[in-house]
């Protein structure tokens, strides 16, 4: 096992022990999985993906501002839901790949390039990799928008949700889309579908994250709308100094010591 | 009941005004019954990185000794140590690595990375058990006494604490929530880290 | 039911574990040493699965064995204790994992300490002042509690462990009858009768 090597792939070795542990009667925990709203929508031009910035374990809120936007080329972006971990790992992989593959062929690569990369590799975990994403970017072929669901399959739509608060943004969209809007009413809809989830489902919550990819320029707005700030306390809750009773104390000091000790009176050096 | 509730315990990491701190029970249980009431779940990583393992016990000792390893190797091919933000991604992919077959642990780390002036910036994580990472500005909790922890540090923890009152923060709200949690507790160890020193102190905690 | 207890006092460790060898409802033999000794200043109570005891063991037994032919020193209890836990994590990784509990109690004679481990058929470990498996461990651990002094003298020790004995016997159902006890000193490994 420590072998300095270690081959690419997932490690089956714990799976006979997980399994084992599971016939004795304890059953195996649930991967943590997010609850989320992530939204697309095409305008005149370009792209705008939005996303809440809550991530849930169960019924615990385990991050309050998360990103769910995630970085494929400069101008193709993604948005994650679904088991967290697995939404991070799989756009983090095909990032890189997108990169080589922009290397080696030394043209900008296509936004139906990551998707068929993402759906080949969705579809050869069979599901058992629970990603579902929203993918949208700007290539030479124009605008592109894209929802991989985690079995592999895939849409091409001029506006798209996912996420446990997709009913609630896709509600909004129905409602408010239009062909050929503009960038600013593109934005102002995104805002609106996901607030939509952020208040409506209780997977979805705290703040709107939005990006806007045109031909020419990717624009990231981490936190355009704070809706959920919390109010500052009204009092400090801090402790007095020595509330807490303790048994032992150990310092350990990290300032290292040098001294430097000449030798041999430090004549100049011979340069002759 | 869960295997990750098979042998209790829970860890919690704070900031603080340039220092962190990472606090952890003392517990060891098979079930019910208490087996130790001196068992580590926070080691020293490298100087200035300490790290957290609640969860199945066999898998805390296991996971203790793979991270060794994988510091070490790092350190011999870098040559020189790794920083807090690195170390969480090893700890991430190490996990994510084990993705259809998980260790039962939920990690958590906390650190003092270097910034390019010289200084030292405060730098807290954890990961769910396959490896999601969760980079938090204020506290990060795992163990079974988790969703109390989060109430309490939700209520307690105000920015900028002095490694003092840090101390008292995390303390205070570290006890508080595992004497709500019968599978954690039998003491506690609080490690307050700050740029020239690491502090550890063990409290006194009940003992049922 | 089988039960094993292990104290550490001042400079020692004494192990006890019960001589009875079960099959089902079936008492098989009463005085099985379930108590090996590892090497000069080490030993190891298991229990657990009839035949996966045994089996594990002996594996353990020559590999520590094997070592100290190898090295020409044995092998001091934390790195013994060490490579026992990983030798049944790795077997739980198996097909057909080991099912032992066990007590590794040994006297460092470098340190001049003595150590006694807790490990469990999941390869949890864990170094404790006292320690028990069974279903006697329920009584023994809060009698332990109580009464454990880890500066005891060895006489002090072995009438805290009689306390243990006689507590599983009052209040256990199904009570192992004999227990074998040995001890790990400076002066290495020795059987005494209670």
């Amino acid at each position: 096992m420590a072998s300095v090597f270690s081959p690419p792939g997932f490690d089956f070795s714990n799976q006979l022990r997980n399994n084992f542990m599971a016939q004795k009667g304890l059953p195996l925990p649930k991967a943590t999985s997010t609850g989320t709203t992530i939204v697309g929508c095409l305008f005149d031009g370009g792209i705008v993906l939005g996303a809440d910035t809550r991530a849930t374990e169960g019924p615990i809120v385990a991050d309050k501002n998360c990103e769910k936007i995630h970085y494929i080329t400069e101008s193709i972006r993604c948005c994650g839901a679904g088991t967290a971990a697995d939404t991070e790992f799989t756009t983090a992989l095909i990032s890189s790949n997108m990169e080589l593959h922009g290397l080696t062929t030394g043209r900008k690569p296509r936004v139906v390039t990551a998707m068929t990369m993402l759906k080949q590799m969705l579809f050869r975990y069979q599901g058992q990799v629970g990603a579902a994403l929203v993918l949208g970017g700007v290539d030479s072929t124009g605008p592109h928008l894209f929802t991989i669901a985690p079995h592999g399959s895939t849409d091409k739509l001029p506006y798209v949700t996912m996420g446990s608060g997709s009913l609630a943004a896709m509600a909004v969209f129905e409602s408010g889309w239009k062909a050929n809007m503009s960038r600013e009413a593109a934005l102002q809809l995104v805002k609106d579908a996901i607030a939509a989830g952020i208040f409506n489902d209780l997977g979805s919550g705290s703040n709107i994250d939005a990006c806007i990819i045109t031909a020419s320029h990717t624009e990231m707005l981490r936190n355009v709308e704070m809706p959920n700030q919390r109010v500052e306390k009204e009092r400090q809750y801090g402790f007095r100094r020595g509330t807490t009773a303790w048994k032992t104390e150990n310092v350990r000091s990290l300032i290292v010591n040098e001294e430097i000790t000449l030798l041999g009176g430090g004549d100049e050096m011979d340069t002759t | 009941m869960s295997i990750m509730d098979q042998n209790g315990g829970s860890v919690i990491a704070m900031v603080g005004k340039d220092c962190v701190a990472i606090a952890s029970d003392l517990r060891l249980g098979n079930q019910a019954l208490g087996v130790s009431s001196n068992f580590q779940k926070i080691f020293p990583v490298t100087d200035r990185i300490y790290l957290g393992l609640p969860g199945l016990a066999t898998d805390v000792t296991t996971l203790k000794e793979r991270f060794r390893f994988r510091v070490n190797m790092y350190t011999i091919k870098e040559e020189r140590e790794i920083e807090p933000e690195t170390f969480a991604h090893l700890v991430s992919s190490t996990l994510y690595e084990h993705r259809f077959g998980p260790y039962f642990c939920e990690p958590v780390m906390a650190g003092l990375s270097k910034t390019p002036s010289g200084g030292y910036k405060p730098f807290i994580a954890a990961t769910d058990l396959i490896g999601c990472l969760n980079f938090a500005k204020d506290f990060v909790v795992a163990g079974t006494a988790s969703e109390k922890l989060f109430g309490v540090a939700e209520g307690l923890w105000e920015p900028d604490l002095e490694p003092e009152d840090l101390f008292e923060t995390i303390s205070q709200t570290l006890m508080n929530a595992v004497d709500r949690d019968a599978y954690s507790g039998w003491g506690c160890v609080v490690h307050v880290l700050t740029k020239d020193k690491v502090i550890t102190r063990t409290l006194k905690g009940r003992m049922d | 039911m089988e039960t094993s207890f292990a104290i550490t006092g001042k400079g020692y460790v004494i192990v006890a574990a019960d001589t009875t060898s079960a099959r089902s409802i079936i008492k098989m033999k009463s005085d099985e040493d379930k108590i090996k000794t590892l090497s000069p200043h080490l030993l190891m109570a298991y229990s657990g699965e009839p035949g996966d005891t045994v089996q594990f063991a002996e594996y353990v037994e020559r590999n520590i064995r094997l070592y100290h032919i190898r090295n020409l020193y044995a092998l001091r209890p934390s790195a013994s204790a060490a490579w026992i836990r990983r030798a049944l994590a790795t077997s739980l990784r198996s097909r057909k994992p080991y099912s032992v509990n066990l007590l590794v109690g040994g006297y460092d004679t470098s340190e001049h300490t003595p150590h006694l481990y807790w490990i469990d058929y999941l390869g949890t470990m864990s170094e404790v002042p006292f320690g028990a498996h069974g279903y006697g461990a329920y009584f023994a651990l809060s009698l332990l509690d109580r009464y454990h002094d880890p500066e005891a003298p060895l006489e002090e020790g072995l009438a805290t462990l009689r306390r243990c004995i006689d507590e599983v016997s009052k209040r256990l159902v199904v009570t192992p009858g004999k227990y074998k006890v040995k001890i790990v000193d400076k002066d290495g490994v020795r059987e005494v009768e209670l």
